[in-house]
């Protein structure tokens, strides 16, 4: 007779990577998230990928032994492109990710301890007002407007992600500060700060946990449109640019610049989505507890 | 039966129809004449001042008359008298010009003038028109073709641009005849007032219709404008425009490469030969491509590049079509009248000139290595489907002083010789300095530069010190330029005038930014050996200065130069015409036809 083992755990985590753990589909997005950022990180150790910038091929060259997926219009290795793009991805999804989560996670902390007074009304007039902003305008706008800054379209992205994060952070904030913990808390005479930051943001890191997962696919796409527009990567090579690149090349019959940058996206951003989508489930409270 | 939803249902119904009749040519042109030409770009003005791009000028030459113009058909090109009476009459030193215009021509009927009547063109028509072009609140974008070269419109300038103040150097003698006082003599002079840049325009309308006249052109061309918005311009004959049959023979007509066009159909023919000329701005080549294929949407367009091995049959040495394509199109290629060009901003002090004379020296070696590294033959067939034609220098193979025979070094690839030069200069990957390469945020343009930075690493230049420098737009770009803020600098450059000194001018040193001279090259001799030539009449001796002038050019290494582009333009079969998108430009328009019974299918 078999027992239902994770009534035994005790802790949020320990039930959630349990559940997390019999999710067939998301075990394996995680690992092929896991193999793209290997991939990512050999690139970033100079393990491969190295080559992206060469021209050493022949122009459009097919498939074949020296250029596995071919070559582009001015001889460069697509598979080697491909590669080095997964470095580009991560680099602009993890660093969206962790700044806007952070932003997010701040400003919806205080918006949520401070609710209703004119700390919550600024913060949410601010959200307000960038959330009202058409998204892919706003980001081309601060792009183009920074643009020659290597980082101008990072910027961009973590200062419209942010405010999501912040919303969601600012509601469980809300429903927190009244909880027995933070009652003591504050019987107590800890600082403000110290009840927001170490007793209830803590409370709040299943959240952002999910919300980084969903920050960072939203960043590679939007990085992929805003390097087919001429917006965003500056140096370096990036799935958008190869896509931009096929625009013409598709016209002249050569497809396998534009299939190995889409085909790399989607593989990516399906895992993403689905290993997302199998971490909020686990870590949904009210699913965990059941 | 309820009333309303039936008179509703009648309503839309007719909204429908009305729709859909707007859809169609409309009854407004049964029976005309109708050409659609097509332009890859949409002027924004369609003032003269303001015509500083190939579009406006085909507009603005349709719409106004130009004292000269070039012949339709005459290869090289050829200038003829157009408002003018006959070519003018130069004084022995070169610094007088006495023109006559055309009596009894007169300016369309608009309500800029009394009574709505369109009033004769007169010489003070001229002296108004050129005037504007010194005047401050006109920002005009053609000035620069006179500055400084007509007797006391500086001053006039200076005191206020008042136009009821003479200019010495301008002036109408009487009615009809104009009398032009140079500073200095300027050969070019006659092809200067060929442009759209000198149309006249009559002084009423502009009062008129202020900020707006430059969409309201009141003028005495061959056309007047019906419509003008970003998708097209449609210009309907101008009834006014005065009576010249054509003749072929002084037209330049050479049966030998004509005939094939059918163009002996318009001799003796009274020009404008159209009722209603259509001009579409169609921006994406593959869009002009399609409307120019599906039927008579626009009946002229340029082949894609992306479908040049499909539309040709041939690319070299001659451009042949497929036999599918060739069957139902008209088609003309030829070398552009430019060329491709990339400098080194010599203002720079990391490449160009330097206070220290041994730096300087490196500096130069630099140069010449990063060009040998340059490999011509590649770009040509990456970029320009290896139809382009390399030359050696900045005198392009359309102008008369083209050297067939120039020594070819300066465009020679030779990665081994370019790190020679740079180890007998003392640079190492270390001290080597870091390159900047400006350009548009363009797929093409970052190729470029992906492909420049690749065979600078195939020298040993180190990959992380050749930078692309970036811009929204070619008017960003062009401003950096201007401002000589680009290290290394892309550019291409359309002749105003089929004469070498329109590209020798490019690297004078008094044109340095914000002027045309991209490269900021100063150097005396060159600067010397310009202005003895500019005031030349053509001959021999001005010929070999200036092919020592592009010696000396391409001895400093200041260039890698350069590339003329082959164009190919095509037509349906039903249109007589002889296309030409540069130096004729829109002066061709007036003498298309469309003969609707000669159907390529």
């Amino acid at each position: 007779m078999t027992r239902d083992r994770s009534s035994e755990r005790t802790s949020l985590w320990a039930k959630a990577w349990y559940k997390f753990r019999r999710d067939r589909i998301g075990v394996v997005s995680l690992g092929v998230v896991a193999l793209y950022f290997i991939v990512a990180l050999g690139v970033w150790l100079g393990l491969w990928g190295q080559g992206w910038s060469q021209v050493d091929g022949p122009m459009w060259a097919p498939p074949g032994p020296d250029h596995w997926l071919g070559t582009n219009i001015i001889g460069q290795d697509i598979f080697e492109r491909a590669i080095y793009s997964t470095k580009t991805a991560f680099e602009v999804g993890l660093v969206v990710a962790v700044l806007s989560t952070l932003l997010g996670g701040f400003f919806g902390a205080l918006a949520g301890y401070f609710s209703n007074s004119w700390v919550d009304e600024l913060i949410l007039w601010l959200m307000g007002v960038l959330d009202a902003i058409p998204f892919y305008l706003f980001v081309a706008a601060l792009a183009y407007a920074l643009q020659g800054y290597p980082y101008a379209m990072h910027i961009a992205m973590i200062a419209t992600f942010w405010t999501t994060t912040a919303r969601l952070v600012r509601g469980e904030v809300i429903k927190l500060k009244n909880f027995e913990f933070v009652e003591a808390a504050r019987a107590i005479g800890l600082p403000r700060r110290l009840i927001i930051f170490r007793h209830i943001t803590p409370n709040t890191f299943h959240i952002l946990l999910v919300q980084a997962t969903i920050v960072f696919v939203g960043a590679i796409k939007s990085e992929v449109i805003l390097s087919f527009l001429g917006l965003g990567v500056t140096d370096g090579v990036s799935w958008g640019l190869m896509i931009a690149e096929s625009t013409q090349e598709v016209q002249a019959g050569h497809f396998s610049n534009f299939i190995t940058a889409s085909l790399f996206l989607f593989f990516l951003v399906m895992a993403f989505n689905m290993f997302a989508d199998a971490l909020q489930d686990a870590l949904d409270p009210k699913k965990v507890a059941a | 039966m309820p009333i309303l939803p039936r008179l509703l249902r009648c309503i839309l119904l007719l909204a429908a129809l009305a729709l859909l009749s707007a859809c169609s040519d409309g009854p407004d042109i049964e029976g005309l004449k109708v050409y659609r030409h097509s332009l890859g770009g949409r002027p924004t003005s369609l003032d003269p001042v303001q015509s500083a791009t190939v579009y406006a000028n085909h507009l603005v030459v349709n719409l106004y008359d130009t004292l000269y113009a070039y012949k339709y058909l005459a290869r090289p090109y050829q200038l003829k008298p157009n408002l003018a009476e006959a070519m003018p009459e130069v004084s022995a030193d070169g610094l007088t010009y006495t023109i006559r215009i055309k009596k009894g021509v007169h300016f369309i009927d608009d309500p800029a003038f009394p009574g709505g009547k369109g009033r004769e063109l007169t010489a003070s028509d001229f002296v108004y028109s050129m005037k504007r072009h010194f005047d401050p609140k006109m920002r005009s974008q053609g000035s620069w073709l006179w500055a400084g070269r007509i007797q006391g419109m500086e001053a006039w300038k200076k005191a206020g641009a008042d136009y009821d103040r003479e200019v010495p150097g301008l002036q109408a003698l009487d009615r009809y005849t104009i009398r032009i006082r140079l500073t200095r003599p300027f050969p070019q002079l006659v092809h200067t007032l060929a442009q759209g840049f000198s149309a006249i325009v009559p002084r009423e309308a502009v009062e008129y219709y202020g900020r707006e006249f430059s969409i309201h052109p009141v003028g005495s061309g061959p056309f007047r404008l019906q419509t003008f918005d970003a998708v097209r311009a449609v210009l309907v004959r101008n009834p006014k425009y005065r009576k010249e049959p054509i003749d072929l023979a002084y037209e330049g007509y050479d049966p030998k490469t004509q005939a094939k066009y059918g163009i002996e159909e318009i001799q003796g023919k009274v020009p404008p030969l159209v009722d209603r000329l259509e001009i579409h701005f169609i921006k994406e080549s593959l869009s002009r491509w399609n409307s120019f294929t599906k039927g008579d949407e626009i009946q002229f367009a340029t082949i894609p590049r992306e479908l040049l091995d499909e539309v040709l049959l041939e690319k070299q040495p001659q451009v042949v079509l497929k036999p599918q394509y060739a069957r139902r199109y008209f088609y003309l290629s030829g070398l552009e009248n430019g060329f491709v060009h990339t400098d080194f901003n010599m203002k720079d002090p990391k490449i160009g000139y330097n206070p220290d004379p041994e730096r300087e020296k490196r500096n130069h070696a630099l140069r010449c290595a990063i060009r040998y590294a340059f490999d011509w033959n590649e770009r040509n067939r990456t970029f320009y489907n290896d139809m382009g034609l390399v030359f050696p220098g900045i005198i392009p193979p359309v102008v008369p002083e083209y050297d067939p025979e120039a020594p070819r070094e300066s465009i020679r690839h030779d990665p081994e010789k370019a790190k020679r030069l740079l180890k007998e200069a003392g640079w190492s990957a270390t001290d080597l300095p870091e390159l900047t390469y400006g350009g548009v945020a363009s797929v093409t343009s970052r190729q470029m530069f992906e492909q420049f930075r690749a065979w600078l690493t195939r020298i040993g230049y180190p990959k992380e010190k050749i930078l692309f420098d970036s811009y929204a737009s070619f008017g960003d770009y062009n401003k950096a330029v201007k401002q000589a803020k680009i290290m290394i600098v892309g550019m291409g450059w359309g002749l105003d005038y089929p004469d070498a000194e329109n590209t020798l001018q490019l690297f004078y040193g008094p044109n340095g930014s914000p002027g045309s001279n991209a490269s900021n090259f100063d150097d005396p001799e060159y600067n010397r050996l310009y202005e003895k030539s500019s005031v030349m009449q053509p001959s021999p001796e001005r010929t070999r200065i200036y092919r020592r002038m592009n010696r000396i050019v391409q001895d400093a290494c200041v260039t890698i130069s350069g590339l003329s582009r082959r164009y190919i333009l095509l037509w349906h079969k039903k249109v007589v015409s002889f296309p030409d998108q540069s130096i004729v430009g829109g002066f061709h328009l007036k003498y298309v036809d469309v003969l609707p019974g000669r159907d390529g299918e």
